[in-house]
């Protein structure tokens, strides 16, 4: 298991949000978190990032608890996390961006490799390399996050609503790029809104709903399933 | 479907054609620069500078150069200060006073030995060794200030941090300015000279070693924080988190780390800037107020958070004074400036270099 | 020191007129100990009333203080000269054209109060921070001229002040209009916190994005409460300037300004009560501190930055904050509850 989360409860101050979650994603799987709004599953990444300190339980990664460990230093444990605000740091070019992804990666030789592969994943950012991140467009302000993120070369991405806010056709192009970065070798955990398009994409779910699991299972199984049918995919 | 994928390019191409027609040629650029709030103030301050030299004496000029080097490193600071951690510096001119302190007593020893031995190379390089000492003096005592009070207040209370911050620093600022008073006394702790060399006459007027050194160091000091900001992986991390600090997180930053060295740095400025003027301020326990009042007008003269604006902003600022204290005469130079910055804050409240992309600052 | 909850309670009787004054029972009895206390030994001694007088000033200025920086948290760090402005306008309006001193102190004020409108139209449509460093140059500024307008104000040398007794008469005649002066200005601000406008001022302190949102013209309301802030702080100024016989420059100085500061701090932001409270003990250490260690000068204001400094990380709400805490623990006390509603 690359990721393991035992009964984890977490929040903000007197406000808990997640109860009792537990959930695993094994090396190299697709996975996704879906749930309506509010259901916790931000909270949920935010607390595997380190962002947010978690109020009980465990959270494992590779065979080591990180559970309440500084931001900074998961993110050296090789998690990545792509929120959505997307944290961008708007005063820097595109390329500075990229490369401040890479903080944490000694070896330059790494360091061009995933430059490389990030431009090759997102041409778009490669035509906009000396132009500010405060000057993006949506779309590629996202494509600029999942590509900070790449930087990293995490062994672990979190992704936090990539949809959010982008046309149909840019969603697609986010999906697709995930993918691609899936069958390279990276694990995902994805939380989204769009279900349809997320069940098609990942390899397996998880359904958060009022700061619980639900449901689980392959995402082939959970779209045939009646409730997941019934509230999510409208049909 | 179809229609919505072409729109967009069509959009786009044609603001690419509306902003190449805008800014094709260098002239232009210049010209639309000259006449934005930037270009009009600073020709005009350099107009003024001219005119007023040829009026009163080039004394005007010089000085104006040489205070409103150190005034810019001082509101460098203090912008830094306040982009990465938020927090508004009013003891900045206490760790001015500080840095000046300690290049007074490091430069005890070192005067005495040159009047013995004014062939040694102590001459030349004891003065830097001064200055140096009282900027790292500066470093170190941010540092400790920012370990016992405001990584204390950050663990226990985020909630009204700009205002508890304020308040924390003008707590320091009074226990930095009556320890001062409380061991090392009030009176006037000043040197005659760093480099005690005949002056240099340049452009027909003569001018100190000191002045001329001073300009030196300002001038050095901002190209190196220039090029460590923009070049050095250290300056990156501290630009990272004062644009976002959440995202310097998330890409593995250890924010603690660039809170300790945006402080140290910040002071360090501070310190440099008293320690170099040691010549023309002599140490007392309130000679900050004076500078840090100058910093923070240029802060707002030229917009909260813009670091590289408090360049052009501090020459400015040291020509005002200059020229009030000379037009006007002593004491005036309080009571005039803030008639400029009502106007300042009635015309152009963003200051006259606001920045165009959105920083930490306005949200 | 009402809890909203119970402030609709319908009162009657003496109850009734202390909720109108925006009294409680404790703090109607400790303002009765304070009417009393200088009667008796051994504080009808003279030089220990004039600390309390200068306590009660004190505590006034930083309850005026208090309504800006404690409602809508906007730092008036020019605050003692706004005091002085007030001071000077009062002495120089009774000294030149000879107007009874009630009128001059309300000259004061409105001196105070108008250039508080001033500096608050031209800064409160920004951020705090660009109100707290307005005023910090107005109040260098004034204080510079002060000394510069020496055909005014005399300068360095001192204004001689008329007073409102005759010299040789005991403190005691200045302190119960420096109670009442304390009392109207807490009703004054206590008044209008309770309206609709203080409603407006503390959704403003609190979240001013939420407040827009609500509404709430933040400009627009910021302004009023500096306004009146700032006319109290003149009002209390130009009381001092009659009581004290002489003015100089030094009292517009920041210095002065962090006093009052500490003290509204100390006492609890957004309190009012809280400031008045601390400034009796205040003085009384600070006094203590200058005739007992007069070989350390700036040790008082050493102690204060080290208060203010130690409050602010572990104990935003000051002393009001503690206060709070043990009506808190004691709530199911009926004494205790009819005390502090």
């Amino acid at each position: 298991m690359l990721l393991e989360i035992k009964s984890l409860d977490s929040g903000y101050g007197f406000l808990q949000v997640l109860w009792d979650i537990s959930l695993s994603v094994d090396e190299g799987e697709f996975v996704a978190l879906i749930g309506p709004n509010g259901a916790g599953k931000s909270t949920t990444l935010k607390t595997i990032s380190g962002l947010l300190p978690p109020q009980g339980g465990e959270i494992l990664f590779a065979g080591d608890s990180i559970g309440g460990m500084e931001g900074h230093l998961v993110c050296r444990k090789g998690v990545a996390f792509i929120s959505e605000e997307l944290n961008l740091f708007v005063n820097m070019t595109v390329k500075e961006n990229l490369e401040m992804g890479a903080f944490t990666v000694e070896d330059s030789a790494k360091q061009k490799e995933n430059l490389e592969f990030v431009y090759e994943l997102f041409p778009r950012l490669y035509e906009r390399e000396n132009q500010y991140a405060g000057t993006l467009s949506g779309g590629e302000r996202k494509m600029m996050a999942i590509g900070r993120g790449i930087m990293s070369s995490p062994r672990l991405m979190l992704v936090d609503e990539p949809s959010l806010g982008l046309a149909p056709m840019l969603t697609n192009e986010v999906f697709k790029s995930l993918r691609t970065l899936n069958k390279r070798g990276t694990t995902i955990l994805l939380v989204e809104q769009n279900v349809g398009k997320t069940l098609k994409t990942s390899s397996r779910a998880y359904i958060l709903e009022k700061g619980k699991i639900v449901l689980d299972g392959k995402s082939a199984d959970l779209a045939n399933d009646d409730h997941v049918r019934k509230i999510y995919l409208g049909h | 479907m179809a229609s919505a994928a072409i729109e967009p390019t069509i959009d786009e191409s044609a603001i690419d054609k509306v902003e190449q027609t805008i800014e094709n040629t260098f002239v232009q650029k210049v010209v639309r620069w000259v006449f934005s709030a930037a270009g009009i103030t600073i020709c005009l301050t350099i107009l003024i500078a001219i005119v007023a030299s040829i009026h009163k004496g080039p004394y005007i000029l010089v000085n104006t150069i040489i205070t409103g080097g150190m005034w810019a490193l001082m509101a460098i600071g203090l912008s830094l200060l306040f982009s990465v951690m938020n927090i508004a510096g009013f003891a900045h001119g206490e760790y001015f006073m500080a840095g000046s302190l300690t290049a007074y007593f490091v430069m005890q020893p070192i005067g005495k030995y040159t009047l013995d031995h004014p062939e040694s190379f102590i001459t030349y390089v004891g003065p830097l060794i001064a200055i140096l000492a009282g900027t790292f003096m500066c470093a170190i005592l941010g540092v400790i200030t920012e370990r016992l009070v405001f990584k204390q207040l950050r663990i226990r209370n985020r909630e009204g941090w700009l205002l508890n911050c304020f308040l924390i620093t003008i707590g320091l600022s009074v226990i930095m300015q009556n320890g001062h008073q409380l061991i090392f006394g009030a009176d006037f702790k000043g040197i005659l000279a760093y480099w005690d060399f005949p002056s240099v006459p340049i452009l027909g007027v003569y001018i100190s070693m000191d002045r001329v050194c001073a300009f030196f160091i300002a001038a050095l000091t901002m190209v190196g924080f220039y090029m460590f900001m923009m070049f050095s992986t250290a300056g990156k991390t501290i630009r990272a988190v004062s644009q976002d600090e959440e995202g310097a997180r998330m890409v593995g930053i250890s924010v603690d780390a660039v809170h300790i060295m945006t402080f140290a740095l910040s002071c360090g400025l501070a310190g440099l800037a008293g320690a170099s003027l040691l010549f023309m301020f002599p140490s007392y326990p309130t000679v900050g107020v004076m500078p840090l009042y100058n910093s923070w007008f240029i802060i707002i003269l030229v917009g909260f958070g813009n670091v590289a604006g408090s360049i052009p902003g501090g020459f400015m600022i040291a020509l005002f004074q200059v020229l009030t204290r000379s037009y006007f005469g002593e004491g005036w130079e309080a009571v005039i400036p803030v008639l400029l910055i009502s106007l300042i804050l009635i015309f152009k409240p963003s200051g006259i270099f606001a920045t165009k992309v959105r920083t930490v600052w306005d949200q | 020191m009402a809890s909203e909850h119970e402030y609709y309670v319908q009162k009657k009787g003496i109850a009734k007129f202390l909720d109108y004054l925006c009294l409680t029972p404790l703090g109607a009895i400790g303002f009765l100990i304070l009417i009393i206390v200088p009667l008796f030994p051994p504080f009808n001694q003279d030089y220990l009333l004039r600390w309390f007088i200068l306590a009660a000033i004190m505590g006034a200025g930083s309850m005026a203080f208090d309504f800006s920086a404690g409602y809508i948290a906007v730092v008036n760090f020019g605050f003692a000269a706004f005091v002085g402005l007030g001071a000077y306008t009062s002495a120089i309006t009774a000294v030149r054209w000879g107007i009874p001193l009630p009128v001059a102190m309300l000259c004061g004020a409105l001196a105070s109060a108008l250039l508080g409108l001033f500096t608050g139209a031209i800064s409160l449509r920004m951020r705090g921070m660009f109100a707290i460093c307005l005023t910090w140059f107005i109040g260098i500024a004034l204080m510079g001229l002060a000394i510069k307008m020496v055909w005014l104000t005399r300068g360095m040398l001192g204004l001689q002040v008329p007073y409102f007794f005759p010299s040789d008469v005991s403190n005691l005649y200045y302190w119960y209009p420096v109670l009442g002066l304390s009392l109207m200005t807490w009703f004054i601000l206590k008044r209008i916190a309770r309206s609709h406008m203080g409603l407006a001022f503390k959704a403003i302190g609190q979240n001013m994005d939420a407040a827009k949102t609500s509404g709430i013209n933040p400009t627009r309301y910021r302004i009023i409460n500096f306004t009146v802030s700032c006319a109290l702080a003149g009002w209390v100024g130009a009381f001092y300037a009659h009581f004290i016989g002489i003015l100089t420059p030094d009292f517009l100085h920041t210095a002065k300004t962090v006093e009052f500061l500490v003290i509204a701090y100390i006492g609890g932001r957004g309190t009012l009560w809280g400031g008045f409270a601390v400034a009796f003990p205040f003085i009384w250490f600070t006094e203590m501190l200058r005739s007992n260690f007069d070989y350390l000068p700036g040790i008082n204001l050493l102690i204060y930055g080290l208060i203010l400094i130690v409050i602010m990380i572990f104990y935003a709400g000051g002393m009001a904050q503690f206060f709070q805490y043990l009506v808190d623990k004691y709530k199911d006390n009926p004494t205790v509850r009819w005390l502090t509603t």
